[in-house]
């Protein structure tokens, strides 16, 4: 077995574990799957690759401004599209129609601004995509860095959750009602947490540039695998997200390997199915069982 | 949202509708029969055809899937093939193309069974996206991406179709499939759909299994979509994997939706706007999806029925109010005459609880309770809030499995048995929160207690064969009978949805009557009635006994408790803490300590707990 | 059947609850309810189930909207607030069923009673100490997840929880819920030293007669009216409240 399969499984892997967490950091206040968290991914990648690669900026203030960005296009389709449709009906379904409509908005739209065509970005010195050998895997720096950061990420988002304003946000998440009697305001916690999500997103693109590059076809895969993590890895779980991540990227790998590449989705999706089916929650349970 | 499963039998409505077929009709005449716009009506007719199964499917049965594209697929693929590489005739293609689409509708539907709405949702646009590459990888099957080439227009009697032949078939095939539809909603099957998509728990206690009811719309859906993919094939003569994207998908939902999900017109408003308009805009070609994502975004937000559901909005404000509701209790004059309403015997089943446990978590909820109710009596539960009374009806419905026990009804164990079978067996059951269709009228909510009783087929029911519309119409008559009988049958054309509280446990009673139910469990029925509703609800019991049927109460009101029960039994903590008479019951020290505080302990004797008849004394 | 929308005594008038229709959707639950609690005193308001007490407890914690009349808080017009302002205004509402977050652990549970607040570490540990010494079974448990304590436990958290603000007005919604007689005990002793401490209290109980022997003055609810008020002595003994807990005809 060729172990390079391992490395470009947790490669990839993490990256759809962060497109999962930034997928539960939106459920957790809301109970909402944004179904334009593909897009907003892609979108960080190509705003990212547009000002540091096109444009030619240092990469932190590309950064920067990539993370507010998305952040607040995130937070637009809160007010826009979600609290609307919340409102109306906390258990409405509506949003689905709406996150769709606003993932075809964005898809568009960005697909008018910048085309077709790939970006290549180039991490900054000292990580780089050149390859080297390390422990019989050809990996490069930036693999390296990405799977490192990833933990970091997953672990400084738990820190988030400790925080007085992330309790209040588990707390709407296990009991809304509750929560509103204890003097929290859902609402407020929601437009935080869709601009964490968002800047999140945002962050994910910019670091999956250098390995996927810049294209405006990205989001509807990551959408998917992204989802596939949160639900595989039970959706609000972080670090179940991460496992799953993993799960999914050297599933994909293997399939691409032992199989050919066009059917590594289809082998993807099998096994996602078929944990689902058999764990409804996903391998880790319900959080908050709550007692009839 | 207006009804919008009732009929419209209104002469002007049966006339517009004759006119539009006209028009459907006579539309060849007019056009150029080589033209595109002929061409771009049969493509709408297929996107119809297409439309109308899944507007059952996500509209009506409540499934939304974002992979339907691949049942078209599948119709036009087949087809092609079958056509072009193997020489078969269109109609035995076609019939292959919807078989096929079929078996591909059961398998979408065995993930629905296990999963939520919305994981469900993700898990057919993965399937959709997966579908796509599948096509193209199958290439020893479908050619990959260069497709299937050369598919002919379907032969009648030796003569090959001109367009506007084909078109006439396609819209004889749509017409013949909305109206089918339409047949499907109005019966036990469309009553059956609705209840799965708002109260899957109502469907079990009227004996519907959810299951297969998600199964049969699949199939449908599926099978309406493989007759779209057949003529799909016909219409663009070429076949390729690009047709079928993922996109292609969310846009088929994105017009049921904008027409209206389970609204009767709303797939063919929708197909007509999507597809249509489009077409018209041509010089925005770059702008449509952006187009597309902007009206869905306004839809939702401001007309989340669609486009039918707005109209029906707008009708609905410019038609004068209707006189203001008179007071929501039910009037008196429709109580006496429930009085009077004959109903056949029932025979009522016993029911035998043996040492019932059931823990959620770590918290006991039922910690072995024991109950014993002989056939035709009323036997109470009684406790404080949390001691596990609805938790025991659950158990014994088999809404939730038991951890151990025996739960016999009429001398037969139920383990094992699903709720929709015990249904079968003759319980039945109301909610402490009504659980009634909204969307449905009062007689249609009380109609679908008689799903499993009713034998019609799918296809006599489709078709609107003589016995399945003599059976629907001696049961529409019975269900007029029971809201009678329970004393509501003023209300049986508004909406459930409309029905001031107290009528809706009535409609429940009424519905849980239909299904034939020999033992009834009531949850809190009094909660929330006023003293005269309270009365009514005491005097319908009663009647209910009379017939012979079993009735097994849980209520915090001991006066109705003490009035009509022959048994009570405490439970508090999920243990039965006394059993037996209610002079009895709640003469224990320990009951009314538990329930009632420490005053009834030093208080009157228990003469006063029970109601005593009108004409005694009030207690002191 | 008296109505009696006044209280018995002079004093201020902390909370005033007039003329009240409450519902959900089409349906009605309350009709015309009023309902008044003086400032420092312990107000019970009593009812069979289903009559509506917690129906009005969500309505005047902004829960619910009245579609009809006013509530009236601390001299501020309270109806159409939303939760987390009325909360944030001293009214505190402690839920029936012990509505805790049951994955975070105790000293969470309590830190979320103050969401909102910002307290120095003195006037934290001030208030936890005065829930410890009133509850002190939670301090033994304070790193346990809420889910694990027991019912009791659960119930004295979730009234410490609301304590940890110091409320004007605290509405507690059946405590003695599901609780055995000597936890019954320490919760209304519990209840009593709060009010007095100067909280003032509106006690909602299945344990009538406990109830009663508490507060000073009882409001009876009966199918979504108010049908009796006064001296809780008085109305301890009248018919009303039996007549409320067996609907006589």
């Amino acid at each position: 077995m060729d172990i390079d399969i391992l490395a470009r499984g947790l490669v990839a892997g993490s990256l759809y574990a962060l497109v999962a967490v930034s997928f539960n950091i939106l459920y957790r206040p809301t109970n909402v799957f944004n179904f334009a968290q593909g897009e907003l991914v892609m979108l960080g990648a190509m705003i990212f690759a547009s000002l540091a690669t096109v444009l030619g900026w240092p990469w932190y203030a590309a950064l920067i401004i990539t993370l507010v960005g998305v952040g607040l296009l995130t937070l637009l389709i809160d007010v826009v599209a979600v609290a609307p449709v919340l409102a109306r009906s906390q258990h409405g379904t509506g949003w689905v129609i709406t996150t769709l409509a606003a993932s075809l908005i964005i898809a568009n739209g960005v697909n008018r601004i910048w085309g077709p065509d790939p970006i290549v970005v180039r991490p900054p010195a000292p990580l780089t995509t050149d390859t080297f050998s390390l422990a019989g895997m050809t990996v490069s720096a930036y693999q390296i860095f990405l799977v490192l950061l990833t933990i970091i990420l997953v672990l400084a988002i738990e820190q988030v959750y400790r925080t007085r304003q992330g309790k209040a946000v588990l707390a709407v998440a296990e009991d809304r009602e509750a929560a509103l009697l204890r003097g929290v305001n859902p609402l407020r916690l929601s437009r935080w947490s869709f601009f964490l999500g968002g800047a999140f997103a945002g962050l994910t693109g910019v670091l999956a540039a250098p390995v996927l590059y810049a294209s405006t076809g990205l989001g509807p895969a990551l959408l998917l695998k992204g989802f596939a993590a949160a639900a595989v890895g039970s959706i609000g779980n972080n670090r179940g997200a991460l496992i799953a991540g993993y799960l999914i990227g050297v599933t994909e790998a293997l399939g691409a390997a032992l199989l050919s590449p066009g059917y590594q989705e289809a082998v993807v999706f099998l096994l996602v199915l078929c944990v689902l089916l058999v764990w409804p929650h996903g391998l880790f349970g319900r959080p908050f069982a709550r007692t009839v | 949202m207006a009804a919008s499963v009732a009929k419209s039998r209104s002469l002007p409505g049966l006339l517009v509708q004759a006119a539009l077929v006209v028009i459907v009709l006579a539309l060849p005449l007019a056009l150029d029969p080589y033209g595109y716009p002929l061409f771009v009506a049969t493509q709408l007719g297929v996107y119809v055809i297409a439309a109308i199964g899944l507007n059952l499917l996500a509209g009506y049965a409540g499934q939304v899937s974002l992979g339907h594209g691949a049942f078209i697929a599948i119709g036009a693929y087949a087809t092609a093939l079958l056509t072009v590489d193997h020489g078969w005739s269109f109609w035995l293609a076609a019939l292959a193309g919807v078989v096929l689409s079929a078996l591909m509708g059961v398998l979408m539907a065995l993930p629905s069974f296990r999963l939520s709405t919305w994981y469900f949702a993700f898990i057919t646009l993965a399937f959709a996206q997966v579908f796509e590459k599948m096509i193209v990888e199958w290439r020893g099957l479908t050619k990959g991406f260069a497709g299937v080439v050369g598919v002919q227009p379907p032969s009648v009697f030796g003569h090959v179709l001109e367009p506007a032949g084909v078109y006439w078939l396609v819209a004889i095939i749509a017409i013949i499939g909305f109206w089918l539809v339409n047949n499907i909603v109005h019966s036990r099957f469309g009553r059956g759909f609705v209840a799965v998509r708002d109260a899957p728990a109502a469907a079990q206690a009227a004996g519907a299994s959810p299951a297969r009811l998600k199964l049969l719309a699949f199939v449908i859906a599926a099978c309406f979509a493989g007759v779209a993919g057949a003529f799909f094939a016909v219409q663009k003569t070429v076949v390729t994997p690009d047709d079928f994207t993922a996109e292609f998908s969310i846009f088929f939902l994105l017009t049921v939706v904008l027409g209206g999900l389970g609204t009767r017109w709303g797939p063919v408003v929708g197909a007509l706007v999507f597809f249509l308009v489009p077409e018209l805009l041509t010089g925005l070609e770059s702008w449509r999806m952006m187009v597309y994502g902007a009206a869905l975004l306004a839809l939702m937000l401001f007309a989340p029925h669609g486009l039918v559901g707005a109209a029906r909005s707008l009708f609905d404000r410019l038609r004068p109010k209707q006189a203001a509701q008179p007071a929501e209790t039910v009037p008196p004059e429709a109580a006496h005459e429930a009085a009077h309403v004959e109903r056949p015997a029932i025979s009522g089943l016993s029911l035998e609880v043996k040492d019932l446990r059931k823990s959620f978590g770590g918290v006991v909820a039922l910690g072995g309770v024991d109950l014993s109710v002989a056939p035709g009596t009323c036997a109470a539960i009684v406790g404080p809030n949390g001691s596990g009374k609805t938790t025991l009806l659950n158990v014994v419905g088999a809404y939730y499995r038991r951890d151990a026990g025996a739960v016999l009804l009429g001398g037969r164990e139920t383990k094992g048995l699903s709720p929709q079978q015990i249904a079968g067996e003759g319980l039945g059951r109301t909610f402490q929160t009504p659980r009634l269709l909204g969307e449905l009228t009062v007689l249609d909510n009380v109609l679908l207690g008689a799903y499993r009783r009713e034998r019609a087929s799918l296809a006599g029911t489709m078709l609107r064969l003589p016995g399945a519309m003599l059976e629907a119409a001696q049961l529409r008559a019975e269900a007029m009978e029971l809201l009678a009988f329970v004393g509501v049958a003023d209300r049986a054309h508004d909406l459930a949805s409309e029905t001031p509280h107290g009528h809706q446990r009535l409609v429940e009673i009424a519905r849980a009557l239909m299904g034939g139910a020999r033992l009834i469990m009531l949850d809190e029925p009094a909660a929330g009635l006023s003293l005269t509703e309270l009365d009514r609800l005491e005097q319908l019991i009663r009647r209910i006994l009379a017939l012979g049927a079993t009735v097994v109460i849980v209520e915090h009101h001991l006066d109705l408790v003490a009035s009509i029960a022959s048994h009570v039994t405490v439970l508090d903590r999920g243990a039965v803490l006394a059993s037996g008479s209610p002079q009895a019951v709640f003469a224990d020290a320990a009951v009314m300590a538990a329930y009632m505080g420490e005053r009834a302990l030093n208080d009157p004797p228990a003469g006063d707990l029970c109601h005593p008849r009108p004409a005694e004394a009030e207690g002191a | 059947m008296t109505m009696v929308p006044e209280a018995g005594h002079t004093g201020e008038l902390l909370l005033s609850v007039e003329n009240v229709d409450v519902g959900y959707g089409h349906v009605g639950v309350l009709e015309g309810v009023s309902l008044s609690v003086r400032r420092g005193s312990i107000a019970a308001l009593v009812g069979r189930n289903g009559a509506g007490k917690s129906t009005l407890l969500r309505a005047i914690s902004g829960l619910l909207t009245p579609s009809r009349g006013q509530i009236v808080f601390n001299g501020r017009v309270i109806s159409r607030d939303k939760p987390h302002v009325i909360v944030a205004g001293g009214l505190l509402h402690v839920a029936e069923g012990r509505r805790l977050f049951r994955s975070q652990s105790v000293d969470d549970n309590l830190e979320l009673g103050v969401y909102g607040l910002k307290l120095d570490a003195a006037a934290w540990r001030r208030r936890l100490a005065r829930v410890f010494e009133l509850f002190p079974v939670l301090e033994e448990k304070r790193n346990l997840p809420a889910g694990a304590l027991s019912g009791g436990q659960q119930q004295m958290l979730a009234i410490g929880q609301a304590m940890m603000r110091e409320p004007v007005l605290l509405m507690l919604d059946e405590p003695s819920l599901g609780l055995s007689p000597l936890l019954v005990d320490q919760v209304f002793a519990a209840i009593m030293a709060l009010q007095q401490a100067g909280t003032t209290i509106l006690l909602v109980e299945q344990l009538v007669e406990r109830a009663l022997e508490i507060a000073s003055e009882a409001w009876v609810l009966q199918n979504g009216r108010m049908i009796a008020s006064g001296p809780a002595a008085q109305i301890a003994a009248s018919d009303e409240l039996r007549a409320a807990y067996m609907a006589a005809h």
